[in-house]
């Protein structure tokens, strides 16, 4: 375990990219999350409605979860069949509820869809470790940066931490610069840019700590202040022995294979009628 | 001046659900009056699933102009339309609504504004269908069984009605129906799995099916009692009329 411990005050823990669908082969982050909890064999639950419930997702938490001392547990809102618990349920009996990347701006909107929002809300209340990554932890903001729709642009959160959060720094350049655009402008308040493999830990609404999975991961704390950005690079704790992964998690299953194959032959097809 | 608006509602039913049986599909097809129609797919019920989208275009790709949306893919730029989705459903003649959670689908719909261009789109005449969640949307109400206990889910409401599928799949899927509907619960249409109502405007116009047994029904409550009808359903395969003699509305 890498020196996480079960904090007195509600617990959201947010990653700006990282875990187990992007680092396969690096459990750090997702080790501190389980030590997070308060009982030593946690139920976790995960989330991956951002996704649109993948199964590349789905096949690595459990691949992540299933031998770790912890039960773990799946909720698609897009398979929900033969599930016989309520919704409430099920978010309401868990220690650690761990968020999924993807489109936040349709998670957000699914959420609500099935008031799953506010049930969040009242597990955090009940103490349940709130954790996640990209879309899974900016949501817990006032606000953050989306690629839901192509472009990233500003979207508001949840707003259970004050500020606003924004995702793969290091990874996704493209993301950055309008996220400090929004701060400076006031669409955004100010907030924390995160690398990939950095998660922040919040006791209460309090940043309590700034962990890291991977060496030379950073993150920033930015304000606008008289409509100039005020930008502090934070203290990083890097997590274990630190070892450096590089590289998405990416399992193409035969159905992505033949999609793209159709999707090929389709592009034949319109080429040869156009000309 | 645009067409008639249609939707064809499947109780279940499609290339989705169907191996062997096309009927239903080159109905709706047909419809379009378009020698190559041009179809979009939108499988946002399933979470956009590409087992489901492979499908589809094996099912339509050879005959129509194909394409698919996908509202949790706009930023990976790879598949689908990217760029701007008002435009490229209003140049459809058929929007093909997938199986799936009906909540989870309307919610995201709501976030990317579907619900509005594919009111304006039906009002345009582009034709509307889908099997499951791809027919309880379109109506004001519809009764979901997807999970837990079957609960009141309000559509998008271009059909004044309540709708509910699978009739036949479970047998307490009608006494349920019958409950909501005696309960205050819009009066509306029932369909088995293969049977497609077919609404012009907002009338019902007919039932047809892609299986020689299948029934639909129209349920309403009137002075406290729930009367429910069995409608005519034309069979596909032979165009001769399937059980339920001429009980039309």
């Amino acid at each position: 375990m890498s020196g996480a411990r079960p904090l007195a005050e509600r617990a959201i823990f947010a990653m700006g990219g990282g875990g187990f669908t992007m680092e396969p082969a690096n459990p750090l982050l997702d080790d501190y999350v389980l030590g997070l909890a308060r009982v030593p064999r946690p139920r976790v639950l995960f989330l991956p409605t951002a996704s649109g419930d993948t199964l590349e997702q789905m096949n690595a938490f459990r691949a992540r979860f299933a031998g770790r001392a912890c039960t773990a547990e799946q909720l698609s809102l897009f398979r929900l069949h033969g599930a016989r618990r309520s919704l409430e349920e099920i978010v309401l009996s868990q220690d650690v509820i761990y968020v999924g990347g993807g489109s936040m701006r349709n998670m957000l909107a699914i959420w609500k869809a099935h008031a799953l929002d506010a049930m969040l809300i009242e597990a955090w209340r009940r103490g349940t470790v709130l954790a996640g990554l990209s879309a899974g932890a900016m949501c817990w903001f006032e606000g953050g940066v989306t690629r839901s729709a192509g472009p990233p642009e500003s979207i508001a959160g949840m707003g259970l931490l004050s500020g606003s959060l924004t995702v793969h720094a290091n990874g996704e350049p493209e993301r950055l610069p309008v996220w400090l655009a929004s701060v400076r402008e006031g669409t955004l308040a100010g907030g924390w840019a995160l690398d990939d493999g950095v998660g922040l830990l919040f006791a209460g609404r309090t940043l309590r700590a700034a962990v890291s999975s991977r060496p030379g991961a950073g993150a920033e704390r930015v304000d606008a202040v008289g409509g100039e950005l005020v930008r502090r690079r934070l203290d990083v704790e890097l997590l274990g022995a630190g070892e450096p992964s590089r590289g998405a998690f990416r399992r193409v299953d035969e159905a992505v294979e033949e999609l793209r194959l159709v999707q090929r032959l389709r592009a034949g097809v319109s080429a040869e009628r156009d000309s | 001046m645009f067409a008639t608006p249609q939707i064809v509602a499947f109780g279940g039913g499609g290339f989705s659900m169907e191996r062997d049986s096309s009927l239903l599909d080159d109905y709706v097809l047909a419809l379009t009056g378009a020698i190559r129609p041009r179809v979009c797919f939108l499988p946002t019920a399933s979470g956009d699933a590409d087992h489901y989208i492979v499908r589809f275009y094996r099912r339509f790709a050879a005959a129509c102009d194909a394409s698919h949306v996908s509202l949790f893919r706009r930023d990976q730029g790879v598949d689908g339309v990217e760029d701007d989705l008002e435009s490229h459903l209003l140049a459809q003649d058929l929007v093909y609504v997938g199986g799936g959670n009906v909540v989870s689908m309307l919610g995201a719909w709501r976030a990317h504004n579907i619900d509005a261009i594919l009111r304006k789109a039906w009002r345009r005449g582009i034709v509307l269908c889908g099997p499951s969640a791809g027919s309880l949307c379109w109506f004001q109400e519809a009764l979901s069984a997807f999970h837990g206990a079957p609960r009141r889910v309000r559509g998008l409401g271009f059909l004044p009605y309540s709708n509910c599928v699978h009739y036949d799949a479970e047998p307490a899927r009608r006494a349920e129906y019958r409950r909501f509907v005696a309960a205050g619960m819009l009066g509306g249409f029932a369909a088995e799995d293969g049977v497609a109502l077919h609404f012009r405007g907002t009338h019902f116009a007919r039932a047809v099916s892609s299986r020689p047994d299948a029934c639909a029904y129209s349920i309403e409550c009137a002075r406290g009692e729930v009367l429910e009808q069995r409608l005519a359903v034309v069979y596909l395969g032979g165009e001769r009329s399937a059980r339920g003699a001429s009980v039309a509305a």
